[in-house]
């Protein structure tokens, strides 16, 4: 497989994940506002910040309300974290990527790219805007689902779950981190009192409530859920499972020196991580560490497979 | 009859479809019949499927235009264009019998030259040639094939007769179209094609990796082949992936690709580099090896040339095939055919004056609101003239600069091209189409059948090219003999 076309694939993988954890992170943030009382107070910035984005967000616009930061996270062609700007990157890579994925992959995307372009407006209110985000997490499933029953679990594929996973376990991360946050602020008391209802919704958002009662077996508690979505290894969806499926890809591939062993640090390091005494501040820190590390691993795996072509070209270019 | 036929008027040009009087062709009887059958909203509804699945699909080309390149919708007609079986044989034969004497040409170009020797064609057309490449000379690559791949464009008279107007031997596009065509059809018209038996066009994937692997260097059992593309902004790269895929080659652009010391060819993987056998090229001549070619071109693979001259890697179509592109040398094939194979040809060309000749310059330079003049070298229609549609001056200013490069213009009598019914608003009109069948030559030649039938979707126009607002058709070679068994 060309280094070339490893990178665009992987990065095809990441784009569409995030296309469907946005929809997921405005989902759950929707849902909370109508679980909870009027009187709680929920604050739509704490969506551009976790995204790390309150710059561009407010070049571009004056007030972080419903309707600005749905379009910005959403539709917005100027912001390349948007959904749309995921899907187009992630519908580009897979055009430059087409011989090596099945045809019903590409039509998949491309019809979920079609379908965003022709309905940007709905997401204006919120009735059209859950139809949306519902569309986008069925199709990208449907995207996996094809790909894991028709695709070879070859070197593509494997490159394919390396980016997946990354940007999952990336994103699982920031989802926790807007429950710390809405948690965290002083005025949030009443939050607080209605926190399982928040807890909820986080395991809703990640499709995990079933699994989570079927696991836990007891009421939906902060630090269980924040354990399970951390350490669990069963749940897709939880950091340690997605890492561990990292692990699995990286010792398949041909090359992957020291990858391994960096990986298996990751592994220790997500499962010693202790929530239970942690304060929502240090809560948060470790969130900012963990999405840290995950990005070293980005490069690791950047540097190791798909740069070969430039270090060569330069290497050619010195001897010349 | 129906009433998307309301409007349908013949007059003098040959019809595909047609008959004069509203009668269907024997081979499109069928095809009428069912049409007929068809109310105007079922027709439409039709339309907008293939549009649907066009866009759904993502078979596209890319536009160059001033605000960047454009990647657009294929377009597609859903009316299909017939052809008999009986006399598509008949071209296939004409069309092999063409390509192996190009090559016969081409390996001589660079090679002995008898033809040039033996006074069958002026030695200054050869050496003025732009597409003449020097670096080639003394090089033979396997089966003496240097046009593996050649797309030649058929056009029909007024009395029915093929002639080939053209012969596409540097790097012919179309054919992934002509086989997402016919999906589409599968699609649009399944209750159709359950009575009307088709001859299948969808191996030609396979012919071509079968031919690639035949030019292969002897000492590969099982040879690495890769399609070369300029990369995503080029108008073909949708049928440069399709071809890679339905191959199983890797797609590749130049810098995935490095010839190493050892003057072979080797892509850059995952694994570390890999050995590569054999290259279908995408990529005009100019662009292949900066060593050789054009040094600012960052397209090409540097030492490419060398890693091919030593016999190391396969280059599909073999670089200079393209001398036999130019369409002064056009010309001359009917008298290769009878040079090389000792035949008579079985497709004529098209009357061709030659400017370069002082003659036949007069008679051009005379009679040129009659003809049709053309560039030797171009390509998608430009830089051409069509004398009876321009203006005064437009053939005056023609005329100079004819009389300014006379070898590189040739002229031919303005054709009446047939044309074929084609779905404009909602009712069939007749437009005027060429065909653009796809030969293959390695160890074996292989035709497909029938082709891309290109269509002037503009009344009256004779363009058909993509890149000018020209569309498509499927094509349909039929079997009259087994139509009739049916029946």
């Amino acid at each position: 497989m060309l280094s070339r076309s490893a990178e665009r694939i992987y990065w095809l993988a990441r784009y569409l994940e995030r296309t469907e954890n946005t929809a997921r992170l405005i989902s759950v943030h929707m849902n909370l506002l109508m679980d909870l009382p009027k009187g709680v107070e929920m604050g739509w910035p704490h969506l551009i910040r976790i995204n790390s984005c309150e710059k561009l967000f407010f070049e571009h616009y004056k007030v972080a309300n419903e309707r600005n930061v749905t379009n910005f996270l959403l539709v917005d062609e100027r912001n390349p974290i948007s959904l749309y700007s995921s899907l187009v990157y992630a519908r580009e890579n897979m055009r430059t990527t087409r011989e090596l994925l099945p045809d019903e992959s590409w039509e998949q995307v491309n019809e979920m790219y079609l379908y965003v372009k022709n309905h940007l407006d709905s997401v204006n209110n919120r009735r059209g805007r859950i139809v949306f985000l519902d569309e986008i997490m069925q199709g990208c499933q449907r995207f996996t689902g094809l790909l894991s029953g028709y695709m070879s679990h070859n070197a593509p594929y494997r490159f394919i779950r390396l980016g997946r996973n990354i940007e999952r376990a990336d994103m699982t991360s920031r989802i926790l981190e807007l429950a710390c946050l809405l948690l965290s602020e002083s005025r949030s008391n009443e939050m607080r009192h209605y926190e399982s209802i928040l807890w909820r919704n986080i395991l809703q958002t990640l499709n995990a409530l079933l699994m989570y009662r079927q696991h836990v077996r007891s009421r939906v508690k902060g630090d269980d859920v924040l354990n399970y979505l951390l350490r669990d290894t069963a749940l897709p969806r939880s950091i340690a499972c997605c890492i561990s499926d990292i692990a699995t890809a990286i010792n398949l591939l041909p090359n992957n020196d020291i990858l391994p062993k960096k990986v298996i640090e990751l592994q220790t390091y997500v499962q010693t991580i202790d929530t239970d005494k942690a304060t929502q501040f240090q809560l948060r820190k470790i969130l900012d560490d963990l999405q840290s590390r995950l990005g070293d691993l980005h490069n690791d795996i950047t540097e190791n497979w798909f740069l070969v072509q430039e270090q060569t070209q330069s290497q050619t270019a010195e001897a010349g | 009859m129906s009433k998307i036929w309301e409007n349908y008027q013949t007059d003098i040009t040959y019809d595909e479809l047609m008959l004069s009087g509203f009668q269907p062709r024997p081979s499109s009887y069928i095809l009428c019949q069912y049409l007929n059958s068809l109310t105007q909203e079922s027709i439409e509804k039709r339309k907008v499927a293939a549009e649907l699945a066009i866009l759904e699909m993502g078979i596209s080309f890319t536009v160059y235009s001033d605000e960047g390149n454009i990647d657009r919708a294929w377009p597609f007609d859903i009316i299909p264009r017939i052809i008999e079986a009986k006399e598509w044989h008949h071209i296939e034969k004409g069309l092999k019998q063409r390509l192996k004497a190009l090559n016969c040409f081409i390996a001589d170009v660079y090679d002995q030259q008898l033809f040039i020797k033996e006074g069958k064609i002026p030695g200054d057309i050869i050496n003025s040639s732009k597409n003449f490449r020097p670096q080639c000379v003394g090089i033979k690559p396997r089966h003496n094939a240097w046009a593996n791949i050649c797309g030649s464009d058929l056009v029909r008279d007024e009395h029915g007769t093929m002639f080939v107007l053209e012969d596409n031997l540097r790097v012919p596009s179309g054919v992934s179209y002509m086989l997402e065509n016919r999906v589409i059809t599968k699609r649009i018209f399944p209750e159709l094609l359950e009575n009307i038996s088709i001859l299948p066009i969808d191996d030609y994937p396979a012919q071509l990796h079968e031919m690639l692997s035949s030019i292969a260097p002897e000492q590969c059992t099982s040879p690495q082949i890769v399609v070369l593309t300029p990369g995503i902004y080029n108008s073909a790269y949708f049928e440069h992936a399709y071809l890679a895929k339905q191959m199983g080659a890797e797609l590749v652009e130049g810098s995935d690709l490095v010839v190493e010391e050892d003057e072979y060819v080797y892509m850059r993987t995952i694994d570390g580099l890999k050995k590569v056998d054999v290259i279908y090229r995408r990529i005009d001549d100019e662009f292949l090896d900066p060593e050789v070619f054009n040094k600012k071109s960052t397209l090409g693979v540097s030492g490419l040339m060398r890693a091919w001259k030593a016999g190391n890697v396969a280059l599909s179509n073999a670089p200079g095939a393209g001398v036999a592109d130019d369409k002064v040398v056009y010309a001359y094939v009917p008298e290769m055919i009878r040079f090389y194979l000792n035949e008579e040809p079985i497709l004529p060309n098209v009357p061709t004056y030659l400017c370069s000749e002082p003659e036949q310059l007069e008679y051009v330079l005379e009679h040129l609101e009659e003809l049709v003049v053309k560039p030797a070298n171009e390509s998608g229609g430009y830089g051409m003239i069509i004398g009876p549609h321009a203006t005064a001056k437009e053939i005056k200013e023609f005329k100079v600069l004819i009389q300014k490069d006379p070898r590189n213009y040739i002229a031919q009598p303005t054709l009446s091209i047939s044309t074929s019914p084609t779905l404009c608003k909602d009712v069939l009109e007749p437009r005027h189409v060429d065909l653009r069948p796809f030969i293959l030559q390695g160890e074996e030649t292989f035709v497909t059948a029938g082709g891309l039938t290109r269509v002037a979707m503009v009344k009256g126009s004779l363009i058909v090219n993509s890149s000018q607002g020209g569309g498509s058709k499927d094509t349909w070679i039929i079997d009259m003999e087994e139509v009739k068994e049916t029946q």
